[in-house]
C-alpha cells in the first residue's frame, strides 16, 4: 500500500498548506525564469520542499526530473543524466523540471558533483529546483549565489492539525481529536512525520498506542541497566537496542539522573551531559555525523560510569517533561509577544526589546486610550487585565 | 515640545528637532551639518540603548524629506530579522524604486546592525554597495567591535555616550511639567539609577509609576523597579546549594520561560550572584570557572538547558565543599 505521505502529497498549490510565501516565491521564480536558472528550497525536514516541486511539475503541466540522494551524484553521473536533461527537449514539446532533492547529501563520494551541479545551472534550458535542510555550509556559498533562495518554516503544529484533520476525514476514519494534536504537536512542524505517526494509528486502530508503550518499555529497561549497573561489555551497544533516536535518549537521561544519581555522581553524570550536547551541536551545526559515536559513547558509558558501585532498588523512571513544559509556555507566550511586537513597532525598538522590558511596558500599557493606539485585539486586551 | 498625539511617553516625548536631543551635543551638530548639506554617507551609530541614535536617524530622515519622508524611509529591526534573506528582498523592493523628492536618494535605517551574523553582514555590505545610488544605510548597533571592518570604513562612525546625570536629570523634569506630576527630589535619585543612562528606560519607568500615582516617590519607582526585575536567579542557586537539585532546575526553567530569558543570560546573571553567596572565596573562583566553561560550551552545544543543569550540579557539589 502507498503511504499517507505519498498518497496525500498536494496536487496543486492550493493543496500545499502552511508555505504561502513558499509558493509566491516559486511562482514568480517560474515566470522569470530564465533570468534565474535555479530556485533553492530549503528548511526542516517534512515541510514540503519536495512536495513544492511536484506540485511545480503538476500546475505547469511539465515532467519532472529527480536525483535525490540515492542516486549517486559525481560528476559523470550529473553529466550522463542531468545534462541531457537540461539541455534536449522534451517529447511532445512538453516543459521539464529538474528537482536535485537533498543537494546537502552530495557527499565526499560525489566528486565534483557540486561544481558540476553549478555549471549546469548556469547552462539549462530549464528550470532546477534545488533542495536542502542546511544551506549555511561554507561549500554551498556559490550555489547560493546562483540560485534564488526560498525558505520554508517548520509547519505551526495548527496546520499540521488541519492537515490531518482533512485527511482522516478522507479516509473515513475516526480518529479522537486529542491524539491528533498530541500528534501534530510531537512533529515539531515535521508534516511527513505527523502523517507516518496518523498511519501508525490507522494501521493499529488502538490509536492511544502508536507504539509508545513498547517504546517506553525499551527505554525503561535500557536506562536501569545504565544506571543501575556498572559499565560492561554491553554499555556501548544498548541504545542500539532502543527504537529512539539518541537525541531523545538524551532528554530521558536529563530528566532521570536526579532520581538516581546525588552528590558527585550527578554532578560527573551531567558533566557527561554536557560534553555530549557540545558534540550535538557540532553535528548539528556542521553535519559532521562522526560525531555521533562520541556522542553515544559520552551518554552510555559516561552516565554509566558516573557512580562507584552498582544500585540496587527500583526506580520509577519519569518521561522527558521539558519539551512539553516550553511548548505550554510558548502558548501562553504567544500573546506577550503579539502584543511586543505591536508595541515594538509603534516605539521603534526591536521586539525582543520589548519582550525584555515587558514587565514595565505592562504597566504603561494598561491605558484603553494606548491599547486603541497600539490597536490590540480583544483576547490581547483581556491577557494584559490578568 | 509634546509633538504628537501618542500616549506612550517615550514616543510623545521623543525630540522631533536636531535642537531637542539632549546630550550627545557634538554629534549632533555633525550630523545636523550632513543633513543641511542635503547629501549624507552612509552612517554608523555606535551605543548604547536609549541614547538617541533611532531618534536621531528619524530626525535627519525627517529633516531630508519634510512631509514625504514617510516615503522615503525603511526601518528594520536586525535583531528580529536576522535572516538576511529577509533584509534583502526588503532593501531591494524598496531600493528598486528612485526617491520621490528632490533628494536624489532613500534612507533606511537598520537597528541593532550587530545582532547580525558575519555572513549576513558581509551580505549586507554589498547590497550598500550595489544601491548607494539610490540608498542611504542609517545603521545602530551597541558594539561597533561586532560590526565587520568593511562595513565600518564605509561608514561616518559616530559613538554615542550614556547620558549623564544632568541630561537625565532634563528629561525627567520635562516629562515632570508636561505631564503634571509631582516628582520628588529623592525619587529623581532613583529614576536615574534605575535607568542606566537608558533614556527609554527612564521615561518608561516614570510612565510606569504614574499609572499608579501622579506623586512619584523614591518608594513608589523602587516598587516598580523591583516588580519589573527578572525573578531572583540566586534561589535556583541557594536551592543547588542546599542540595534540593529539583527544585533547583524546576526554578529555573520556570523562571527561564516566564520571563523569556535565555541561557546567555541566565549565565550572565548566575556569574554575578555567585559573589553574594555565603560560601567561602575559594569556592567561589572554582564556580566561576566552572561557569565560564559552561558559558563557553553555551555556544558549542545546542541545548542551553542541559548546559545549565550541569553547572547548578556543580553547585550542589559546592554545597557540600566538595568542588
Amino acid at each position: 500500500m502507498t503511504t499517507l505521505c505519498e498518497k496525500y502529497r498536494g496536487k496543486c498549490f492550493l493543496d500545499v498548506k502552511g508555505q504561502d510565501l513558499a509558493v509566491d516565491r516559486i511562482k514568480a521564480f517560474i515566470k522569470i525564469f530564465p533570468s534565474k536558472k535555479a530556485i533553492l528550497l530549503h528548511g526542516p525536514t517534512g515541510t514540503g520542499k519536495t512536495s513544492l516541486a511536484y506540485v511545480l511539475a503538476q500546475e505547469t503541466n511539465s515532467e519532472i526530473l529527480e536525483l535525490n540522494a540515492s542516486d549517486l551524484r559525481n560528476r559523470e553521473q550529473l553529466e550522463k543524466v542531468l545534462k541531457p536533461a537540461t539541455q534536449e527537449s522534451t517529447l511532445f514539446g512538453k516543459g521539464r523540471i529538474i528537482l536535485v532533492d537533498e543537494v546537502d547529501g552530495i557527499s565526499a563520494a560525489d566528486k565534483g558533483g557540486l561544481p558540476e551541479l553549478l555549471s549546469l545551472i548556469e547552462k539549462t534550458k530549464f528550470p532546477i529546483i534545488i533542495t536542502a535542510n542546511d544551506i549555511w555550509q561554507q561549500k554551498f556559498n556559490l550555489l547560493r549565489q546562483k540560485s534564488e533562495l526560498v525558505p520554508l518554516k517548520a509547519l505551526n503544529y495548527k496546520t499540521i492539525l488541519l492537515i490531518l484533520k482533512e485527511i482522516a476525514e478522507k479516509e473515513k476514519i475516526q480518529v479522537n481529536e486529542e491524539i491528533l494534536t498530541s500528534i501534530s504537536i510531537k512533529s515539531r512542524g515535521d508534516v511527513r512525520a505527523a502523517l507516518n505517526d496518523l498511519q501508525a494509528v490507522f494501521q493499529i486502530n488502538k490509536p492511544e498506542e502508536i507504539g509508545e508503550r513498547d517504546k517506553e518499555d525499551d527505554v525503561f529497561n535500557v536506562l536501569k541497566q545504565i544506571f543501575k549497573n556498572l559499565v560492561n561489555h554491553e554499555t556501548l551497544r544498548l541504545y542500539d537496542t532502543v527504537n529512539m533516536p539518541l537525541d531523545e535518549i538524551l532528554l530521558w537521561l536529563e530528566e532521570n539522573i536526579p532520581y538516581e544519581y546525588h552528590g558527585e555522581e550527578l554532578a560527573k553524570a551531567y558533566e557527561v551531559l554536557s560534553k555530549a550536547d557540545v558534540f550535538r551541536g557540532r553535528i548539528h551545526r556542521q553535519q559532521h555525523w562522526r560525531f555521533l559515536v562520541y556522542q553515544n559513547i559520552l551518554l552510555s558509558a559516561g552516565v554509566s560510569s558516573a557512580k562507584e558501585k552498582p544500585k540496587i532498588g527500583f526506580t520509577l523512571y519519569k518521561k522527558p517533561s521539558r519539551i512539553l513544559k516550553i511548548w505550554m509556555s510558548n502558548q501562553r507566550q504567544q500573546k506577550k509577544k503579539s502584543i511586543a511586537v505591536k508595541y515594538a513597532e509603534y516605539c521603534h525598538i526591536s521586539v525582543k526589546r520589548a519582550m525584555r522590558e515587558f514587565p514595565v511596558i505592562k504597566y504603561i500599557i494598561q491605558k484603553p486610550e494606548i491599547q486603541k493606539q497600539l490597536k490590540l485585539e480583544e483576547d490581547e486586551i483581556e491577557f494584559l487585565s490578568k | 515640545m509634546i509633538n504628537k498625539e501618542s500616549e506612550i511617553w517615550t514616543e510623545k516625548y521623543r525630540p522631533e528637532t536636531f535642537e531637542e536631543i539632549i546630550g550627545q551635543d557634538e554629534i549632533v551638530k555633525r550630523v545636523k551639518n550632513l543633513t543641511d548639506s542635503l547629501n549624507i554617507p552612509h552612517l554608523l551609530f555606535a551605543g548604547p540603548a536609549g541614547t538617541g541614535k533611532s531618534s536621531l536617524a528619524l530626525i535627519t530622515v525627517k529633516q531630508l524629506f519634510g512631509e514625504k519622508w514617510h516615503e522615503n524611509y525603511l526601518e528594520l529591526n536586525a535583531s528580529d530579522e536576522r535572516g538576511i534573506d529577509v533584509i534583502r528582498q526588503k532593501v531591494k523592493d524598496f531600493a528598486r524604486t528612485k526617491a520621490i523628492h528632490s533628494v536624489p536618494f532613500k534612507v533606511i535605517f537598520l537597528d541593532e546592525a550587530d545582532a547580525l551574523t558575519r555572513e549576513a553582514q558581509q551580505a549586507l555590505r554589498r547590497t550598500m554597495e550595489n544601491y548607494t545610488n539610490t540608498c542611504r544605510f542609517i545603521l545602530s548597533c551597541n558594539y561597533s567591535s561586532k560590526i565587520i571592518d568593511p562595513i565600518q570604513s564605509r561608514c561616518a562612525i559616530f559613538r554615542f555616550k550614556l547620558l549623564e546625570k544632568k541630561d537625565m536629570d532634563k528629561i525627567i523634569k520635562r516629562i515632570g511639567e508636561g505631564e503634571k506630576l509631582n516628582i520628588l527630589e529623592d525619587a529623581y535619585e532613583s529614576l536615574y539609577e534605575a535607568s542606566e543612562g537608558d533614556c527609554r528606560r527612564v521615561i518608561n519607568l516614570i510612565q510606569a509609576t504614574a499609572s499608579i500615582s501622579v506623586n512619584i516617590t523614591k518608594e513608589l519607582v523602587n516598587t516598580i523597579v523591583s516588580n519589573a526585575k527578572p525573578k531572583d536567579i540566586k534561589v535556583v542557586l541557594e536551592y543547588a546549594l542546599s542540595g534540593d537539585f529539583i527544585a533547583a532546575k524546576d526554578k529555573l526553567l520556570d523562571i527561564m520561560l516566564k520571563e523569556s530569558i535565555s541561557g546567555q543570560d541566565v549565565i550572565k546573571a548566575i556569574q554575578k550572584e555567585i559573589w553574594n553567596l555565603q560560601i567561602e572565596p575559594e569556592i567561589k573562583v572554582r564556580l566561576t570557572e566552572k561557569t565560564g566553561e559552561i558559558e563557553f560550551r553555551l555556544v558549542e552545544g545546542s541545548d542551553e538547558f542541559i548546559q545549565l543543569e550541569s553547572l547548578l550540579a556543580s553547585f550542589v557539589l559546592a554545597g557540600q565543599g566538595k568542588i
